[in-house]
């Protein structure tokens, strides 16, 4: 039978509490961390010549929805009554939600250093130590909303405006595709001053910190941003029922994204599963 | 720098520091390859920036290398003709050396860990082997 994942506004004291306590259990163990070093090692841009699966590339949203699939799984192997909640951010779009109290996320960091100092992933309540990052730096970080260079969260309408388009993804397969859902959902933008961070992109630079970069995994926030990703995907899927993932077949030899995207029925690092088979998981979660 | 030495220096930080030292970038600056297209870039530079030592010179593999306070930074090349580095992943910059900036920019007082050098490398997809 299929679990929900549920709004993390609508979630219980005593829900709020299971998911942090499942989510430190697995840092406690050392499998969260393999999360974090999975993402890192699967950051490639779209410049650099290789196969890109889980940036800039039409695979983006079907490889975090196996990566979020495997990271529940570990949580509900803790407690099976967990889930992923996610955070729609056009809503809860402000330092002053819930999300980010004491009990849940923990709040912004300090101006000083960008140190997380509330919650349970405050460094110095001894349960969160930053082992995997790109700085030495041992503590998670946060800027809420970037006040050196203010940026505000995506709008309901910008989401919209996104949900209108009806081809999954198009050539050239990468962030400067110009149109398909997959790119303007990333939130890859040409323009100038924050116009070129949109949707999904826009989030990670608003929470700033650790968020901002390959580490982002580190903040435990990072679920429940994608977690919204897969749903806005998912309720995509469902008003464009004909809509298949695309690339339907590899780009050809001569091609300039040759064996560097992943096609319809191809398999994506590190487990080997296909987009085509992530594209349906109503018999595994649905969204409440 | 002897050769002795050199055999002793193990680590890719080690090695890569050591390929900025002595004449190194003046000597680069002057070759046919590092020439007036890769300055112009932004991809041969040695500079202080907010209290960090930024040191950026092209590759031998292509792209650039880049060093913070001597340890490499990973700048990658992006189809929009810019260059992102896995401290910020969702800004590209016009040069390397803008990247660079940019980076450290967002850095805080942390060094660069090994990480920010061999990010992006998933298996079977190492162009340099620094995927230990």
């Amino acid at each position: 039978m299929a679990y929900t994942r549920k709004n993390q506004r609508d979630l219980t004291g005593a829900e709020r509490k299971k998911f942090v306590a499942a989510v430190l259990e697995l840092k406690r163990t050392g499998v969260y961390d393999r999360f974090v070093r999975t993402h890192i090692e699967h950051y490639t841009a779209d410049g650099e010549g290789k196969l890109r699966v889980a940036h800039m590339a039409p695979s983006f949203l079907p490889w975090h929805r196996k990566f979020l699939l495997e990271f529940e799984r570990e949580l509900r192997r803790v407690d099976p009554t967990v889930s992923v909640p996610y955070w729609d951010w056009t809503r809860d779009n402000s330092p002053a939600s819930s999300l980010w109290s004491d009990d849940f996320m923990g709040g912004n960091g300090r101006r000083s250093d960008l140190q997380v100092m509330t919650g349970p992933f405050a460094h110095a309540g001894g349960r969160w130590t930053i082992n995997h990052a790109m700085t030495e730096g041992r503590f998670l970080t946060r800027d809420l909303g970037r006040p050196r260079d203010p940026i505000t969260l995506p709008t309901q309408a910008q989401l919209e405006e996104v949900m209108r388009e009806r081809t999954y993804d198009v050539a050239p397969w990468n962030s400067t595709s110009a149109s398909g859902f997959r790119n303007r959902l990333e939130g890859w933008a040409a323009g100038q001053g924050n116009e070129r961070f949109r949707i999904h992109n826009r989030v990670h630079r608003w929470v700033g910190g650790l968020m901002l970069g390959g580490a982002s995994v580190n903040d435990p926030v990072f679920w429940l941003h994608h977690s919204f990703v897969d749903l806005v995907w998912s309720r995509w899927q469902q008003r464009n029922p004909g809509a298949a993932y695309l690339p339907a077949e590899p780009p050809p030899l001569g091609d300039a994204q040759y064996r560097k995207v992943v096609a319809r029925h191809q398999p994506m690092t590190p487990w080997g599963v296909t987009p085509a088979e992530m594209f349906d998981h109503s018999a595994i979660y649905r969204y409440a | 720098m002897t050769f002795p030495r050199r055999l002793a220096l193990r680590s890719l930080l080690t090695l890569t520091a050591a390929a900025f030292t002595g004449g190194a970038l003046a000597r680069i600056a002057v070759t046919p390859r590092g020439g007036a297209a890769v300055r112009a870039s932004g991809g041969t530079f040695d500079e202080m920036y907010r209290g960090r030592r930024i040191q950026g010179r092209p590759a031998p593999a292509g792209g650039t290398e880049v060093l913070v306070d001597g340890r490499p930074l990973h700048v990658m090349r992006c189809a929009d003709g810019g260059f992102l580095t896995p401290i910020d992943h969702y800004q590209t910059y016009p040069t390397p050396l803008a990247a660079t900036r940019g980076a450290v920019d967002e850095l805080g007082s942390a060094p660069l860990s090994r990480f920010a050098a061999a990010h992006g490398v998933h298996p079977g997809g190492s162009p340099r082997g620094v995927h230990a």
